[in-house]
């Protein structure tokens, strides 16, 4: 009894297929008896299966379920979303910017490295203000440095 | 599903990204039936429903950080639930219990007993009964998939749009897998009201 159309009774019946298919299917059930049975078929099973009772859940789930989320660990994406809270993050970075700056002031150690001994990169850190004053940006060379340490000579004196 | 229905579904997931329990709570008691509906008609059995549902609502909570609310909620929720449901079955822990409702003494379990409203006299019972159990004995002999996509269409009546993005299938695909499976109940059904169905469940 099946045809090319015997799939899609299913989908007819639940209003699924689109108004060509759904018209197609509709001419075809009217000369094929085959699929007029197969379509009556499905029509009554899906009529008895709304005859079945609604499964009930026990109304213990709910205090299950919350009792087991109490005994999970905080999850990863809840810990990260603490941390980056403005609240932590600002100090955080606050910290990180007042040892940035100790660190500077204390001059190189004996391990620093080759650039911090440079007294041109040296000079480049304490004109940093300076620089960004006049929006210097990509210093890269020791000409740069240089430019940078004489700024102020180009400063126009009253 | 409404617009609004969507939003606030999505609103409150986000919320429980964020660790929201009363949104989680809400979003539980609003979808917490039909998930227990979908695990029982997987499974066949009340106590492993339950603890399919509770397992299914865990893994929403922990996984709720992954959420994107480009996907309509119940379809997620149906993604997370049929994953959890087809792995459980694979891996054997959730013997699906569609063909063995009886003891072998031949004892009824109440695996596939379902109460019905008060007040049904006892020859409509037992015809629900036995309707019950021709469904179950169908679903058992279904493929997962099919289990699947028939539970969500016919007991959720979710659209074959939706059935599609839970299975991660594609909408031909899911068409075929609801009528195989709505033919195949619909033959059982058949068998039972010409009283040729067997008396039993087949072991």
């Amino acid at each position: 009894m099946s045809c090319g159309f015997e799939e899609d009774l299913t989908a007819y019946l639940d209003g699924e297929l689109p108004p060509a298919r759904r018209g197609e299917v509709e001419a075809h059930l009217g000369t094929c008896a085959g699929c007029r049975a197969t379509h009556a078929l499905l029509r009554n099973a899906v009529a008895r299966l709304a005859e079945l009772p609604a499964y009930e859940p026990s109304p213990a789930t709910r205090r299950a379920v919350l009792a087991k989320l109490d005994a999970l660990p905080v999850p990863w994406w809840q810990r990260l979303k603490v941390l980056l809270r403005p609240a932590v993050l600002v100090p955080s970075v606050g910290l990180a910017a007042a040892l940035g700056v100790a660190l500077l002031m204390a001059g190189p150690g004996p391990e620093a490295p080759d650039e911090l001994a440079d007294p041109a990169v040296m000079e480049l850190a304490a004109n940093l203000e300076v620089a960004e004053d006049f929006e210097v940006l990509g210093l890269d060379s020791a000409e740069d440095l240089e430019v940078v340490a004489n700024l102020h000579e180009l400063e126009v004196t009253p | 599903m409404s617009a609004v229905d969507l939003d606030s579904d999505a609103q409150a997931m986000l919320k429980v990204a964020a660790g929201d329990r009363q949104a989680f709570a809400w979003l539980f008691d609003r979808y917490h039936a039909s998930v227990a509906r979908f695990a029982f008609r997987f499974v066949n059995d009340r106590e492993r429903a339950e603890e399919l549902t509770q397992d299914i609502f865990v893994k929403l909570y922990r996984h709720a950080g992954t959420y994107k609310p480009s996907a309509r909620f119940k379809t997620f929720l149906f993604r997370v639930a049929t994953n959890h449901c087809l792995n459980e079955v694979r891996r054997g822990e959730y013997r699906v219990s569609h063909t063995s409702s009886e003891t072998p003494e031949g004892e009824e379990t109440g695996a596939v007993e379902m109460a019905g409203p008060d007040g049904d006299r006892p020859d409509q019972a037992l015809a629900g009964r036995e309707l019950e159990r021709v469904v179950g004995a169908a679903l058992g002999d279904m493929s997962a998939r099919e289990r699947a996509a028939f539970t969500m269409c016919r007991f959720e009546g979710m659209a074959y749009r939706d059935i599609a993005e839970a299975l991660e299938a594609s909408e031909a695909a899911v068409k075929s897998l609801i009528h195989r499976a709505t033919l195949a109940v619909a033959r059982r059904i058949e068998e039972l009201q010409a009283g040729t169905a067997p008396a039993r469940s087949r072991a």
